[in-house]
């Protein structure tokens, strides 16, 4: 069979769905905290760095009290705590937003190194897991139907909260009013000030949003997914995730089919062994359909005015 | 008083008696020179429960056994394997080990700018950016014939698939490699000629996930594997590849580990094929140590105990183990010759 009746083949099957749906997730919370962060006005880069802090201490803290849970409750401190650091640097001492998202990322690749050696040794480290992991849940009754049920009710209890954060961050964003003070602060900050909004006070609060989802993100990664920590075992998703927040326009749902676009180039791409193209050609895929969707679809992406622009009170 | 200074009279302390004993007419004096040896990580990191982790173990022994002062550094991307070679090298360490093919070319680059410093890189040689062999007279590659330990590991999956001991019995396995690089593709030729020669009617599934650190990718290719009726997964991707033992597991199906012995890492891990990267290591600082540095290729097989496979979380039939001894003997006198390239 040729490559490309061999992917047409793959299409109609629910494993390679299901594949898509769990890939995207992992993308989707980091790129939902990036839409939260820079409609604020804050430019965040750091989502890779939040995510593989997050991975780190879910796997430590799982291994220590064996509560999949907990663990991943202390994932989302960890990528909160992160982004704090974002916050301050570049919020409070208004830094360079680039400048301090990448030292996060670089820092982080650093200290989980550093951490793990430090936590389990150089001669034992054959046992950073297994851990417990986080179930995967069929939903009951729903999980039957065909087709459907296996790609959306027989996934990894993150699967289900990522989407449900979804539209739960989307109706917050553009139907609420903490959501309206949120995009003001990042369109206007001046005049947001003005009316009486509290500007530090949002931006922060939306930078350590993303840094909970970058961690949450982190868990599924390690503790969901793998069951082990690897250093740099987040492999550029956190970036990933910054592209598919553009391509999505900074809306949640755009970035959300931006991150199945994504997942679908990873799910074709695993194939590999059962497709007849080259690796390397599958695995280009993704990004090959990101252009073509960006430059033919998408149209032009406008960040929000003042995104990346640290807030002096008093000035123009 | 400082470590530093502590340290410096060691030096001091030692070069006296080095002076002494050099000075002696016997000249039956032992050396007492402190050899120091650096050794580098790929991206792997030590954690990989792989060769990064075989090739500190190699070191560790070789610490107990000579006097030697040996340390690690840890890259954790490519662009930090020149600064780390380099930084050992200036710091006049003896010998400079670096981990991995992936380091050939920043091996080639600093041996040439040290040309006094010995180096030896496990998996390749030290070379240009096109990868040509520039055959530094201070390097010495340490070369492994993986398709000798794929060769035993692909016997027990053939022989497994063929007598009806594995999970499905569609004789269908499945390896899954890191990137398509020559030592992980020696490994896949291994198992597969192997297998083939076991069971004639095997399928056998050969995927890559692009990626040697990231265990979620290379769960994905395994799922396919699996999938597609593999319920034996070879898995030849480092870090990666605990996704593939993982999968394994989580599906009911059998798994086999890589480089070092991988039975802990899940319980369907019924094999590992061994490269035996501490053997190698321990092998090339013992070379320095006792003055015997030969530039070139050294290479470790199944001939010289330098590859082979352990039996991990299953206990394999008596059959099997005859048929696997039967093999190994085969390779090791030289009738066997298992391929280099995948068939």
């Amino acid at each position: 069979m040729s490559g490309i009746g061999d992917i047409l083949h793959l299409l109609f099957t629910a494993n390679l769905w299901q594949a898509t749906l769990a890939a995207a997730v992992l993308l989707l919370l980091p790129a939902l905290g990036g839409v939260i962060s820079e409609r604020s006005g804050v430019v965040n880069i750091a989502m890779e760095g939040m995510m593989l802090t997050g991975a780190f201490f879910a796997v430590v803290a799982d291994l220590a009290w064996h509560n999949p849970w907990l663990a991943t409750g202390v994932a989302i401190v960890a990528g909160g705590l992160m982004a704090l650091i974002h916050a301050v640097v570049s919020i409070q001492f208004r830094a360079d937003q680039i400048v301090s998202g990448i030292a996060i990322n670089i820092f982080a690749a650093g200290l989980t190194v550093f951490l793990v050696n430090r936590i389990y040794g150089l001669q034992d480290v054959g046992h950073v897991g297994p851990t417990e992991g986080l179930p995967y849940i069929d939903v009951h009754g729903l999980d039957q139907i065909p087709f459907i049920g296996q790609v959306f009710f027989q996934q990894n209890v993150v699967v289900y909260v990522a989407l449900i954060l979804l539209v739960l961050i989307h109706v917050v964003l553009f139907r609420t009013r903490l959501g309206l003070r949120i995009r003001a602060v990042g369109e206007h900050p001046q005049a947001a000030d003005t009316a009486g909004l509290n500007v530090f006070a949002i931006r922060y609060g939306a930078v350590i949003a993303s840094g909970l989802l970058s961690g949450l993100s982190g868990a599924f990664l390690a503790i969901g997914i793998s069951n082990t920590f690897v250093p740099n075992m987040t492999d550029g998703r956190g970036y990933i995730a910054l592209a598919a927040m553009i391509f999505g326009k900074w809306t949640p749902f755009g970035a959300f089919i931006a991150c199945l676009i994504f997942g679908l180039g990873q799910a074709i791409y695993d194939n590999n062994s059962i497709i007849h193209v080259s690796p390397y050609l599958l695995s280009m895929l993704p990004y090959v359909l990101t252009l073509i969707v960006l430059a033919g679809l998408v149209g032009r992406s406008t960040p929000p005015a003042a995104d990346g622009l640290p807030y002096v009170p008093g000035s123009e | 008083m400082g470590h530093k200074r502590l340290r410096f009279l060691g030096v001091v302390a030692a070069a006296m008696v080095f002076a002494l004993a050099c000075g002696g007419t016997t000249g039956g004096g032992t050396p007492t020179k402190t050899y120091k040896i650096g050794l580098v990580t790929d991206v792997g990191g030590l954690n990989d429960k792989s060769f990064n982790h075989l090739a500190d173990v190699g070191l560790e022994k070789a610490k107990t056994d000579f006097k030697i002062q040996g340390d690690v550094k840890e890259s954790k991307s490519g662009d930090e394997y020149v600064p780390n070679l380099t930084d050992f090298a200036t710091k006049g360490y003896d010998l400079v080990i670096g981990v991995g093919f992936l380091m050939q070319e920043a091996v080639g680059t600093v041996s040439g700018q040290f040309p006094n410093v010995h180096f030896a890189i496990i998996d390749g040689a030290g070379t240009d950016a096109k990868g040509n062999d520039l055959k530094h007279s201070n390097v010495v590659s340490l070369f492994f014939k993986e398709q000798d330990a794929g060769a035993m590991v692909g016997v027990i999956a053939g022989w497994m698939e063929k007598n009806g001991k594995a999970k499905k019995n569609k004789h269908v396995i499945g390896a899954v490699g890191g990137v398509s690089i020559p030592p992980v593709n020696h490994y896949i030729a291994g198992y597969k000629w192997a297998a083939k020669m076991e069971d004639s009617s095997i399928d056998v599934k050969v995927g890559y996930s692009n990626n040697f650190t990231d265990p979620a990718k290379c769960k994905g290719v395994a799922q396919s594997q699996i999938n597609a009726g593999a319920d034996i997964l070879f898995q030849v991707a480092g870090g990666c590849g605990l996704g593939v033992l993982q999968a394994a597991g989580q599906a009911s199906v059998y798994s086999i580990g890589v480089d070092a012995d991988q039975k802990d890492a899940d319980p369907s891990v019924i094999a590992s094929a061994l490269k035996k990267v501490d053997v190698a290591t321990y092998t090339a600082i013992k070379n320095i140590v006792n003055n015997q540095f030969t530039s070139g290729a050294l290479t470790f097989s199944i001939a010289n105990e330098g590859a082979g496979y352990a039996v991990d979380n299953l206990d394999l039939p008596a059959e099997l183990k005859a048929e696997l001894d039967k093999i190994q003997g085969q390779i090791k006198a030289g009738t066997l010759i298992p391929p280099a390239d995948i068939p």
